[in-house]
């Protein structure tokens, strides 16, 4: 068989060559569909990045009353620590907060010079070590009993403690969708692209009945008759994925930095590796569509 | 070479294209399948290729029984079965050299195989000359010897001609029925289904005469038929 390598590479590009309409056709959706599924992954990537960035942020702060016994203080703190979930605990004194507030209004320094008590409370901020911990820890924190002779707001504990609680809630939600309609585009994409190679590979196949008919008659094995064709539309949506995956590069090199100097609060980039992680989905994926289309076609229009 | 027992085909109710055929044809015999037409000669050819199956009935080609066969094994049965026809079945953007080769390199032939062994086909069907002309430039009776050439490249032992002649005058068809008996010469053994009667009536070989799907006569030395 290894003869005959040469015959098979050459029976496809003839063919890529004779049908160039169709093939350019199936090359170009196959192009589209693989560029969408990268800006799909790769968006979701970055996605993904800027939630956990975000959720790096989520944490609970808990305000004391003024003149809490520094031993209580201290057990909650103590308790919390305890806690398996809990990652840091960090006490913030009155002064501390006043000077965070001069430091983050230090451009309209009038505000600051009229408060001439600190109406700032004391605080506890607790980070978790997964952010899906925080309302269960938040519930857990209001049952503590130092918690509530401490908390700054005793006749109505609930509000002695914050945390983005309806903020937390919608960004999970929000990722959850996200990589749902993501992986719907994906499915309907890969769809519409194997129809389209199964319609190339069946005018090949139509092209190239008579050769077929010869095939047969002197005894061409059937796979050496189906090789050709899966061969021709693993070569267009390659072809495709290899566009699809220069476009990305060129957008990553050119049009990334500068979105990245736009919002440079955000981690707006690719994690790493996530290059290589890429063009190994729109290789492979690429091949599983052309292979999967084009063996449906020999399937329905070539009977061996 | 081949047996047929009690083979009948039916591609539509009540009409048989074969009814209850039995036939046996030994190695290296020269046989003519004759009748009006419509009267299952094609259908003849194509279960000896299974290009079909029989509705009933048993074939044996070569030692294989046909029916049983597993339909991946049909390429490797072919491979010993040559076949021609009326309508040659040329690639018209091939040479004669390269229509022939392309037979024995869809089949994973060597390059060394195919280089020597289509030369030498083609000077046996006389074309060393035309070797690389297209089909649109050879007549008719040419572009038939590059399609004789083309089934008998690989020496197969059983060569099978569904009227070769049909689209020839006579001296040009008597030229393609002398080349296929100088490759029955050679031990292959031949079967053609025609409808010229001059061509049998001066060959003088076996004969087998079809009439609605029913061999009628089966006779040595025959004649093309008594008046029909
Ligand atoms: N694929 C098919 N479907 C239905 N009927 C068919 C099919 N092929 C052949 N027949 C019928 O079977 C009968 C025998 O056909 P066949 O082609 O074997 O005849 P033939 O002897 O080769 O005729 P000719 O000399 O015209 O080539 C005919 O009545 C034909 O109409
Ligand atoms: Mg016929």
């Amino acid at each position: 068989m290894a003869i005959n390598v040469g015959y098979f590479v050459k029976e496809s590009l003839v063919s890529f060559r004779r049908n160039w309409v169709m093939s350019l056709g199936a090359v170009i959706t196959i192009y589209l569909s693989l560029l969408l599924v990268g800006v799909s992954v790769g968006s979701s990537m970055i996605a993904g990045q800027i939630v956990k960035s975000v959720e790096q942020k989520v944490s609970i702060r808990i305000f004391l009353k003024d003149g809490a016994a520094p031993e209580d203080v201290s057990k909650l703190q103590a308790d919390l620590q305890g806690d398996s979930r809990v990652k840091t605990v960090k006490y913030t004194s009155k002064e501390e907060a006043m000077e965070e507030f001069k430091k983050s209004y230090s451009s309209s320094p009038e505000m600051v010079e009229q408060l001439n008590v600190n109406p700032f409370p004391a605080s506890l901020d607790v980070e978790t070590h997964k952010p899906q911990d925080v309302p269960a820890l938040a519930e857990t924190i209001k049952g503590n009993a130092t918690f509530l002779k401490v908390c700054d707001n005793p006749t109505d504990p609930e509000r002695s403690i914050r945390w983005g609680k309806e903020w937390v809630n919608r960004l999970f939600s929000f990722t959850r969708i996200l990589r749902m309609v993501g992986v719907l585009f994906i499915i309907m994409l890969a769809v519409i692209s194997l129809i389209f190679i199964n319609n190339t590979i069946r005018l090949a196949i139509y092209a190239r009945r008579k050769e077929i008919g010869i095939m047969r008659l002197v005894g061409a094995s059937n796979w050496f008759i189906r090789m050709p064709f899966l061969l021709e539309g693993l070569l267009q949506s390659l072809v495709g994925a290899v566009l699809a995956l220069a476009s990305l590069a060129a957008f990553q090199i050119f049009a990334m930095p500068r979105i990245e100097e736009a919002v440079p609060f955000l981690p707006f980039a690719l994690p790493p590796g996530a290059a290589v992680q890429i063009a190994v989905i729109l290789i492979v994926g690429g091949s599983i569509i052309g292979l999967a289309g084009s063996g449906f076609a020999l399937r329905r229009y070539l009977k061996v | 070479m081949i047996s047929m027992r009690n083979v009948s085909k039916t591609y539509v109710a009540d009409k048989p294209a074969l009814s209850d055929v039995n036939v046996e044809i030994g190695q290296g015999e020269f046989v003519f399948l004759v009748g009006h037409s419509g009267s299952g000669k094609s259908t003849f050819i194509k279960l000896l290729l299974r290009e079909i199956l029989p509705t009933t009935g048993q074939i044996i080609v070569a030692g294989q029984d046909l029916v049983r066969m597993k339909s991946w094994k049909v390429p490797y049965l072919r491979r010993n079965i040559g076949c021609v026809f009326q309508d040659f079945k040329l690639l018209p953007n091939k040479t004669a050299y390269e229509n022939v080769a392309f037979a024995l390199e869809v089949i994973g032939r060597s390059r060394h195989v195919i280089r020597t062994q289509v030369p030498e086909v083609l000077r046996l069907v006389g074309l060393e000359d035309k070797m690389h002309s297209y089909p649109d430039e050879l007549s008719g009776g040419e572009q038939q010897r590059v399609s004789i050439a083309r089934a008998f490249v690989n020496r197969p032992p059983l060569l099978l001609a569904d009227e070769p002649t049909g689209n020839l005058d006579p001296a040009t068809s008597l030229g393609i029925m002398s080349l296929l008996s100088r490759i029955n010469k050679t031990g292959t053994t031949v079967l053609v289904a025609t409808h010229d009667r001059e061509m049998v009536d001066s060959l003088r070989r076996r004969v087998i005469a079809l009439e609605n799907g029913r061999i009628i006569r089966d006779q040595d030395r025959g004649v093309y038929g008594d008046g029909d």
